[in-house]
Formats: C-alpha cells, structure tokens, sequence
C-alpha cells in the first residue's frame, strides 16, 4: 500500500494483514555529487514503487527517510532509530530500508530492521520498457528476500 | 435601386434577429457539448490497448503479457503498465485474468507454488487460484481473479479495462 489516504485507509481496515513496512532511504547532497543524489533517488523511487505493485496486500510503503549526505552518522542512525521503534509500536512484524547508499551497510547492526543495499543504475538514459525490465529483475530477487524473511517467522 | 426596398424598420428586425442567433448559439453550443459528453466518455472507456503478444503464439501455459497506457494522475500524466496472464483454454478461447489478488491487491503468480502448481498463487497471503482464476476456498481471497476483455487485431492481443467476475 501506498502512502495516499484510501491505501491507509486500506491499511487501517486489514492491518493483520499488513504486517511489513518499506522505509526507502535517501541521501541528499546539494555540492558536487548531486546528480548521482538525484539519480539515486530515482532508482530508489522506481523500485519501491514496483515493489509495492507486486506486494501491495502485505507492505505499506513509507515516505522516504531523507538526511543530508554529510550529516553526522550517528544523528542518522538515532533519528531512523526513532522511525523504527514508532513503526514496530504501530504493530509492524518486519521492516525493510531500501537504499543506494553504501553506508548504511555498516549501521544495520545498529537497526532491527533489514538494510536492503542496491547500487545504483543510472537510468536517465534508457528507454521506458527498458527501465521496466531492469526493475522488474531487480525486484524479482528482492521477492525472494522478502518471501524468505516471511517464512523465517512462521 | 430595387422595387420594394427594405425599410430602416424591416432591416433593423433583420439585422437583430441574425446577431441575437449568432449569440444564442454561442451560449447554447457549450451547453450542450457539457450535455453530450457522458456519452462521449463511455465509449473512451471502452479502450482497447494493444500488446506486443501475438495471438497465434498463446499456448494452455499461462504467460505474462505486459502493456501501457496513458493514466491521468490530477496534472501529472504518467505511462502505466499493467500485466496479464494470458493463456488458451481446452476449447482454444483466450483467457486474460487480471493478476491483481483480489484479497488486497498483489501481483500473483502462476505456478510458484511448490506445494501447489497448476496454480496462480499470491506470495502475500498465499492466496490460491485455479487456473480459470477462481478463488481456492479456504484461501484469503473471496473472488475469482478479474478478467480483461479482448480483441484481435492483425493478430496482436488488444486488451480492455478488467472486469469483475460473480461471485464463485
């Protein structure tokens, strides 16, 4: 489920169902490394949205977690940390956070949640069915990751 | 000069009546393109959209047909694209089902279930349908899959909007 009023509305009416949420995470820089921010963020947008498509029954898909590229590493961590203990209150099983940015592979230990890494594909200069088809291959492995994690809690 | 020549009375009748109508047709014309265009919009939604599957190629194996169309989003216009899963039943008709679960809305599959193949199966809920889309009781979902109407044309698949099924 998307984040617009009838999708939580959904969400509200069925949450035993909606057990997963999907926290996309952005990094912004505003210097020289802004199109590869820009870029990033694109990927990210992309993908979260077609990953919602093929699970909308059992995710709810947040707005984006953004923070500054050179904001200090442990403000990032504490404020998403903050995310995450109102997401699990909100009774939410399973968290994931979909990001292109490197760091985080070395703060999920600090989280309860999962961090999915993607490096980024620029996509400014494909075509749209190409687009799709690169998405459509990357979700697939992601589903399998997310079927996976469900099953491991049954 | 001509015989009966038209008086300042006659030409004024004249000129009022041509202008009035001009304006009232000008008020008029808009009306009653607002009035008409209910019927307009219904034969819109009727659409086919064509696909990249060619109609000779189906088989009884279900396969996943991809296609776009235009959706108007307030000011944003964005390309969307929609599947289906498309396949010939033992009578040779085309069956197109709609691959959106009818329990709350994700993609399912066909045959991903280990455990249950010949399936079209739901990876949220494990959501079960048989292959002509109806609903596995016992499974979340309380409705068959919908099905979209279909053309051929040059023999492409053209799809339509996807319909509701009754109740199985």
């Amino acid at each position: 489920m998307k984040w617009i009023p009838q999708d939580v509305e959904t969400y509200s009416n069925a949450k035993e169902y909606v057990d997963t949420a999907v926290v996309p995470l952005y990094s912004v820089t505003v210097g020289g490394g802004i199109k590869q921010s820009a870029a990033a963020a694109e990927f990210i947008t992309l993908l979260t949205t077609y990953l919602e498509k093929q699970f909308t029954g059992r995710i709810l898909l947040f707005p984006p977690f953004t923070y500054l590229e050179n904001e200090q590493s442990e403000r990032v961590v504490t404020d998403l940390q903050n995310w995450e203990v109102n997401i699990f209150e909100a009774g939410f099983k399973h968290v994931f956070y979909i990001t292109s940015d490197l760091e985080w592979r070395g703060r999920e230990a600090q989280l309860e949640g999962s961090v999915i890494w993607l490096p980024s594909i620029p996509l400014e200069h494909m075509n749209d069915p190409q687009k799709l088809t690169m998405i459509d291959s990357q979700v697939k492995q992601l589903l399998t990751l997310f079927t996976q994690k469900w099953h491991e809690n049954e | 000069m001509s015989k009966d020549r038209v008086s300042r009375r006659q030409f004024l009748s004249y000129t009022l009546t041509g202008v009035g109508g001009f304006m009232a047709a000008g008020i008029l014309m808009p009306m009653v393109r607002f009035a008409v265009d209910p019927v307009l919009k219904a034969e819109a939604a009727g659409e086919f959209v064509a696909t990249k599957q060619k109609v000779a190629d189906l088989t009884n194996e279900p396969v996943r047909v991809d296609f776009t169309y235009k959706q108007k989003d307030a000011w944003y216009e964005s390309d969307v694209t929609e599947s289906a899963w498309v396949y010939k039943d033992d009578a040779g008709k085309i069956v197109a089902l709609s691959p959106v679960c009818k329990h709350l809305g994700c993609t399912v599959n066909w045959n991903s279930d280990k455990e249950h193949p010949e399936q079209f199966f739901c990876p949220c809920h494990y959501g079960r349908y048989t292959k002509d889309g109806t609903n596995v009781p016992g499974t979340p979902p309380l409705a068959p899959l919908d099905v979209y109407p279909f053309k051929e044309k040059d023999g492409y698949l053209y799809l339509g909007k996807a319909k509701p099924r009754k109740e199985a």
